[in-house]
């Protein structure tokens, strides 16, 4: 299991569009992906929990990966938190 | 491993005095506006000054609430203004979180104003304070109650808190919206808080921004409650009965008679499990429904697996001579003539 600390850039925060792009990425690949935020962790995959987090911009979250294809996975998720979402 | 495994204890928010005043009680604040709000409540138990009145602090516990009921009130009330101050400072002057006085009663000017000075919020209801410490412990131990959250569905089914858990994708709310079209109640989806409320009871909900939504693979998000109607819903249910949906693997074992019973344990509870198996075609509802309704009969005293593993005992020791075994094992002695 690897996890790396991300934070949220684009100043909408991660709302539902953000959300539902994570959640494709997450989807994509074989591993568990948890997403944690202070001690509230939720499954990466499930777009609703995601929405609960509801982190805003300037927030930090940790993303947890544990499965065969960890490092792809949590390469892939970490690009898109830096990016912003594709937003500014 | 069990996806229950992984489920997340939450830290102990912190309690405020603020706090009190967004719970269900009337409380009518007598100090200044935003006196003592701040402070800590550190403990679920409510505390009777008497003695701490009268001088003897010895075992004064100061992290606790301070209830006035009437005997406090009187105390004070019967004897002179300054001795009075003298008796209230005796309390005042530990860093208490706050004080409630019960049936309506009031503090001297005087008293507030130390209460003030001192940082220390005092309230007034209207409760009695038999009432007062018993809705107050309600509260506190809810608010001091250790919780988890888990993904998975939360649904009623003929009375009973399922939770369904698994991987995601595996069907779980697809199962749930099932149960829903058949006239069970949702908790909640995607997302579950579980509060363990005493010693061997733990309670479901659902978090406060998704309600009552659902999202279904390659449609989106839904709201039951405005699909199903409110009858469809409720906002909390015991947990009973933990679902871990699994994909069928030949070499796994399974549970075929149902003698044993497995249990998960979830802070300290131990929760009735059922590892379900899954694939194309079986139908997950209508087992989750005989779930439930076995489940009703074991708490009423009918274990099925138990009377027919006691029916085959009993079968066993009538079949002791030999030949006999197959002749009288027709369920009905001879056929009707009606052929039907």
């Amino acid at each position: 299991m690897i996890e790396r600390e991300v934070k949220i850039v684009n100043r909408a925060g991660l709302h539902t569009r953000p959300a539902a792009a994570l959640v494709k990425i997450a989807s994509k690949f074989n591993s568990e992906v948890t997403l944690i935020k202070g001690d509230f962790a939720i499954n990466a995959k499930s777009i609703i929990g995601v929405m609960t987090l509801a982190a805003e911009k300037g927030s930090r979250l940790i993303v947890q990966v544990d499965g065969d294809d960890e490092n792809t996975a949590i390469d892939e998720i970490c690009k898109l938190f830096d990016s912003g979402f594709g937003e500014d | 491993m069990s996806y229950m495994d992984k489920i997340q204890i939450l830290q102990q928010k912190q309690l405020l005095v603020k706090n009190l005043l967004e719970s269900p009680f009337k409380l009518e604040q007598l100090t200044n506006e935003n006196i003592g709000l701040s402070n800590i409540i550190h403990d679920k138990n409510l505390y009777r000054p008497q003695l701490a009145l009268t001088g003897y602090i010895g075992l004064f516990n100061h992290k606790q609430i301070q209830i006035f009921g009437h005997t406090e009130c009187f105390y004070l009330r019967d004897m002179p203004l300054e001795q009075r101050i003298k008796a209230f400072k005796n309390i005042a002057q530990f860093p208490i979180p706050c004080i409630i006085l019960t049936n309506n009663l009031v503090l001297d000017k005087e008293l507030i104003d130390i209460a003030n000075d001192s940082g220390i919020a005092v309230f007034k209801t209207s409760y009695n304070t038999t009432k007062t410490q018993f809705l107050l412990s309600e509260f506190l131990d809810d608010q001091f109650s250790p919780q988890a959250v888990v993904h998975g569905s939360f649904v009623d089914v003929y009375g009973i808190g399922i939770l369904f858990v698994g991987r995601s994708g595996i069907g779980k709310s697809e199962i749930a919206l099932d149960l829903i079209e058949r006239g069970h109640r949702l908790v909640a989806d995607d997302v579950v808080m579980l509060t363990k409320k005493r010693e061997s009871l733990i309670m479901g909900t659902g978090t406060s921004l998704v309600k009552h939504f659902m999202e279904i693979r390659g449609l989106g998000i839904i709201d039951i409650r405005q699909m199903f109607g409110v009858r469809s819903i409720r906002y909390q249910k015991r947990l009973e009965i933990i679902v871990e949906l699994l994909e069928w693997n030949r070499d796994d074992d399974y549970t075929r008679i149902g003698l044993d019973e497995e249990a998960t344990n979830i802070m300290g509870v131990e929760i009735s499990t059922v590892k379900l198996p899954i694939f194309p075609g079986k139908n997950i509802t209508v087992i989750a429904e005989v779930i439930a309704i076995n489940y009703l009969l074991r708490t009423y005293g009918y274990n099925a697996a138990k009377i027919f593993s006691d029916n085959l005992a009993v079968q066993i020791q009538q079949n002791k001579e030999p030949g006999s075994a197959f002749a009288d094992q027709r369920h009905i002695s001879y056929f009707q003539a009606d052929n039907e």
